[in-house]
């Protein structure tokens, strides 16, 4: 009688979801159900390469279980996207609360097929640069910067920089070789691709927002499972989970930074005030622009629930 | 009856052919003034875009034309070995199956552009809608079935004799 | 039924299914697709049919694919490819064996502008064979020379094998290409050393050709100069991070097509057809990259690939002794199997294993690339000797793979000197690129 379900995702098994999502996640329902249900994973892309069809995986259920980067999909998620806006999420609010908080009410139609089990975002997004030390946005006019997802592209624009889209396991060649000059993402990232290895100024504090990511399960799969097992799973996933996440990736990153400051071969930039303040005059309009245009100031009141 | 369906299946096969050679033409272009812009500093926007939705219409609509040319890699180090009849049959064999997997490719397709629309789904600088190309690929496998499809007739009719003529012909 | 015997029985039909001409693709779809569906369910086998296949003909980074081979079409229909060719022969084509050796330098020519060793075969030995057999060369000595020659395609940058490996396992393109460079040069200069030596052994084997003048030398290498510029070009590009490998591909092409068109050697149909061939070619290509994409979740879901891992990781040899094992599997494999289905078949199983025994994964790329070069021209099913065949269908197909005996054990030689001497294969990445 025992369950098992399948869980696929795309990066090495070292990857930080491996250890903040996963395990919590498969240890969890197996110890609840003596056994009885488990979770059989399947990394690096075993059950089907590449990250664009992650979600469209889940939904056909050629894995019950799959993770997921709402970036690379874009045009499914607009409105959960808005949680990837810089200077979205305000002081001492969390990324996965805002999400669920206005989850029921505007975000469930963003997810049709699925459960989501765990939605959650990354810390603050870093310039990881080679060779370029960032302090404002001059410094960043006409270099080419590697992003991921529509957010982030328009913000680097905005910035006057040109962005560039690429698959992660490129990123770390293509700094090497100057094709780009610098990447926007989480400090986490610098971990899992190996980027400091080539990359030897990092930027922190400017307003580049978050990486948003999705576990989602099969819904017909969630549906059909035993009363018992749907409470087990209810039991892990949700919020609970989604902090688990997002307390991950923090924590990775802040180990990540760490490093680096003790390598005396980077510089790590602390932005101060008056330098966040020539990064934030571009982005916070274009945040508003971006919300307005989709007419979802709603939905930030909902996120941030006031 | 088989002669008409022949001519008009090869003019579709070229008809396809010649779409999947002016896309390799375009993504080359595009690529080209992606590069040339990008040293004036001003690259072409979406050039990704239109270089990954390009390679589906490269990829299947040389397909039928790759399959009428006999394209595709297989070890026949023991044709000579074989029985004529063998031959004969596995040719049959090997077109069906071909048929059968392109219209198996064809149907799932088209079923995942229509979750595609429901997800929504398109690129992510210039928004080109996934669900058309998926359509194109369903398009392209379904006239790649259709050449193979003919193509087991043909062998059937001819039978065991002519075995081993190769279908070079250019179109 | 277990899993594993499920994937056992998979590989035993794809290898019937292979034994019985049904083409490599389609036999990877068939037991893909139905070994998916026994281990998981035909809805799934079908959905993953949709979604790699759409996945892999959209994909960013396999752009590369048709562009590479329309420049080396290209080049080819407007006689660059034999300008590079006629100036390696004017240049060395008097010394002992020369036209043969010339083939093997005007085909590391090639190999430097095309990434696929089939293509290379091909063009060289249309271009060489006729040429080869007008000055008495013996059969078996100038198909064996295209045939093995050909086969640095794969080994010089670009190369396809590279490209595919490195989209496997998540490798760099860039270091997998520059590691590619010292080997190539040390496989062509190997494949030179034994051309000479059988020649001087039996001089009927490769009489020496016509003597150059300076003069004429020089102009065979002028006729030459573009092709070689747009190479430098092109290849260098990529290095000094000037343009990622899909510009590269597209700057190499386009630069071919204008100067052919600007030396009036291109018209439109021919041009046409260059293209023609490339989307066909292409097809071919893509088709077994979704087809064994299709075949490796199956793989997965049968737990195989884990268990000859553990299998081989427990084994009480050494890691040398594991490697050793690896790189005879290849070549076993090599023996049946098309090289570029065998790496995408193979690798899921066999790069874990490596990595976690401490193995570079350049290096170790390189090695594969080489013993799958071994596996084109080896009996039974060399894909490089029937091409070689085809376009020479006067020698007998036994004669050819007697031809490229010696050349084969002279790959057997350059594969245990990148074992004894890694740096052969990691100099240039390292010091270019940086550890
Ligand atoms: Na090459
Ligand atoms: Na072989």
């Amino acid at each position: 009688l025992g369950e098992t379900l399948s869980l696929a995702h795309f990066v090495a098994p070292a990857h930080v979801v491996t250890a903040s999502v996963v395990e919590p996640l498969s240890e969890g329902v197996e110890a609840d159900s003596n056994g009885d249900l488990t979770i059989q994973v399947y990394p690096g892309g075993e059950l089907g390469a590449g990250p664009m069809e992650q979600y469209v995986r889940a939904v056909q259920g050629v894995a019950d279980i799959t993770w997921g980067l709402s970036g690379y999909t874009s045009s499914q998620f607009p409105k959960s996207m808005i949680v990837e806006m810089p200077g979205a999420i305000p002081e001492g609010m969390t990324g996965y609360d805002m999400l669920w908080n206005a989850f029921d009410e505007h975000l469930a139609d963003e997810f049709p097929g699925t459960r989501p089990l765990a939605l959650w975002v990354s810390e603050p997004s870093i310039f990881i640069m080679r060779d370029r030390e960032i302090r404002s946005p001059e410094d960043l006019q006409g270099l080419r910067i590697r992003v991921s997802g529509s957010v982030p592209g328009a913000l680097v624009e905005a910035f006057g920089a040109t962005p560039v889209q690429m698959p992660a396991g490129e990123m770390y060649n293509a700094l090497q070789t100057g094709l780009i000059e610098g990447i926007v993402t989480g400090a986490s990232a610098v971990n899992d691709f190996k980027l400091d290895e080539v990359a030897n100024s990092y930027t922190v504090g400017a307003p580049l927002g978050h990486i948003m990511f999705y576990l989602v399960m099969n819904e017909e799969r969630y549906e059909g499972l035993s009363e018992e097992h749907r409470a087990i799973l209810d039991e892990h996933t949700g919020r609970g989970l989604s902090q688990k996440g997002e307390e991950g990736w923090n924590a990775s990153a802040e180990r990540t930074l760490r490093a680096l400051r003790d390598n005396p071969d980077n510089t790590v930039i602390d932005l101060t005030e008056e330098e966040i303040a020539t990064f934030t005059e571009i982005a916070d309009p274009l945040r508003e622009k971006l919300i307005e245009e989709m007419g979802a100031e709603d939905v930030l009141t909902a996120m941030t629930g006031n | 009856m088989l002669a008409f369906l022949r001519t008009n299946v090869d003019r579709l096969i070229g008809l396809s052919s010649l779409l999947g050679s002016a896309a390799l033409v375009l993504v080359t272009c595009v690529v080209l003034v992606d590069v040339i812009g990008r040293y004036f500093g001003a690259p072409l926007r979406g050039a990704q875009d239109i270089g990954q939705m390009s390679m589906v219409i490269i990829v299947f609509g040389g397909m039928a034309y790759c399959d009428r040319i006999k394209g595709h890699i297989a070890v026949d180090i023991f044709e000579n070995a074989f029985p004529p009849r063998l031959n004969h049959a596995i040719d049959i064999a090997v077109a069906m199956l071909g048929a059968a997997i392109f219209s198996a490719i064809a149907w799932k397709v088209i079923q995942s552009a229509q979750l595609s629309l429901m997800l929504n789904l398109s690129t992510n600088i210039i928004n080109l809608p996934k669900a058309w190309f998926q359509w194109a690929l369903a398009g392209f496998s379904i006239l790649t079935a259709l050449t193979m499809a003919l193509r087991a007739v043909e062998i059937i009719l001819a039978g065991p004799e002519v075995h081993g003529e190769q279908g070079r012909e250019v179109l | 039924m277990s899993p594993d015997l499920v994937g056992l029985i998979g590989i035993l039909a794809l290898f019937a299914l292979l034994a019985l001409r049904v083409p490599v693709a389609f036999a990877m779809f068939v037991v893909g697709l139905a070994g998916v569906s026994v281990l998981s369910s035909p809805a799934n086998a079908f959905n993953l049919l949709a979604s790699e296949t759409f996945t892999l003909a959209s994909s960013a980074e396999l752009i590369v694919v048709p562009l590479f081979i329309l420049m080396g079409n290209v080049a080819t229909a407007s006689g660059m490819s034999r300008r590079l060719y006629d100036a390696a022969y004017a240049i060395i084509g008097s010394i002992r064996g020369g036209l043969a050796s010339a083939t093997i330098v005007g085909c590391g020519g090639f190999a430097a502008l095309c990434g696929s060793s089939v293509a290379s075969a091909l063009t060289m030995g249309r271009v060489s064979l006729a040429e080869m057999e007008r000055f008495n060369y013996d059969p078996r000595l100038s198909t064996g020379a295209v045939a093995a020659g050909g086969t640095l395609g794969i080994l010089i940058p670009p190369s396809t094998g590279f490209v595919v490996y490195a989209i496997l396992t998540q490798q760099s393109i860039g270091r997998l290409f520059l590691a590619g460079v010292l080997p190539g040069i040390m496989l062509l200069l190997l494949f030179i050393l034994l051309i000479t030596a059988l020649s001087i052994m039996r001089p009927s084997y490769g009489p020496t050709g016509p003597h150059r003048s300076l003069r004429e030398k020089s102009v065979a290498l002028m006729g030459a100069i573009p092709i070689i510029g747009i190479v430098l070009l092109t290849i260098g590009g990529i290095y000094v991070g000037f343009f990622s490998p899909v510009e590269a591909a597209a700057v190499g092409a386009g630069l071919v097509i204008v100067f052919s068109v600007v030396a009036r050697q291109l018209t439109v149909k021919s041009f046409y057809h260059a293209v023609r061939d490339t989307i066909a070619t292409t097809a071919t290509v893509m088709l077994i990259l979704i087809s064994a994409h299709l075949l490796n979740p199956f793989l997965a879901l049968s737990r195989i690939p884990h268990e000859v891992a553990t299998l081989l990781t427990g084994l009480d040899i050494g890691p040398t002794g594991i490697l050793a094992l690896i790189l005879l599997c290849y070549l076993v494999l090599g023996l049946f199997l098309e090289g570029f289905a065998m790496l995408v078949l193979t690798m899921p199983i066999f790069f874990p294993v490596v990595v976690a025994l401490g193995f570079d994964p350049i290096w170790f790329g390189v090695l594969v690339v080489l013993t799958l070069e071994m596996g084109l021209i080896s009996p039974p099913v060399g894909v490089n000797v029937f091409i070689v065949k085809s376009v020479a269908p006067n020698v007998p197909l036994r004669d050819i793979f007697a031809g490229v005996m010696p050349f084969w054990l002279v790959m057997l030689v350059a594969v245990i000197l990148l074992v004894l001497f890694p740096q052969i294969a990691l100099f240039l990445p390292n010091t270019m690129i940086g550890g």
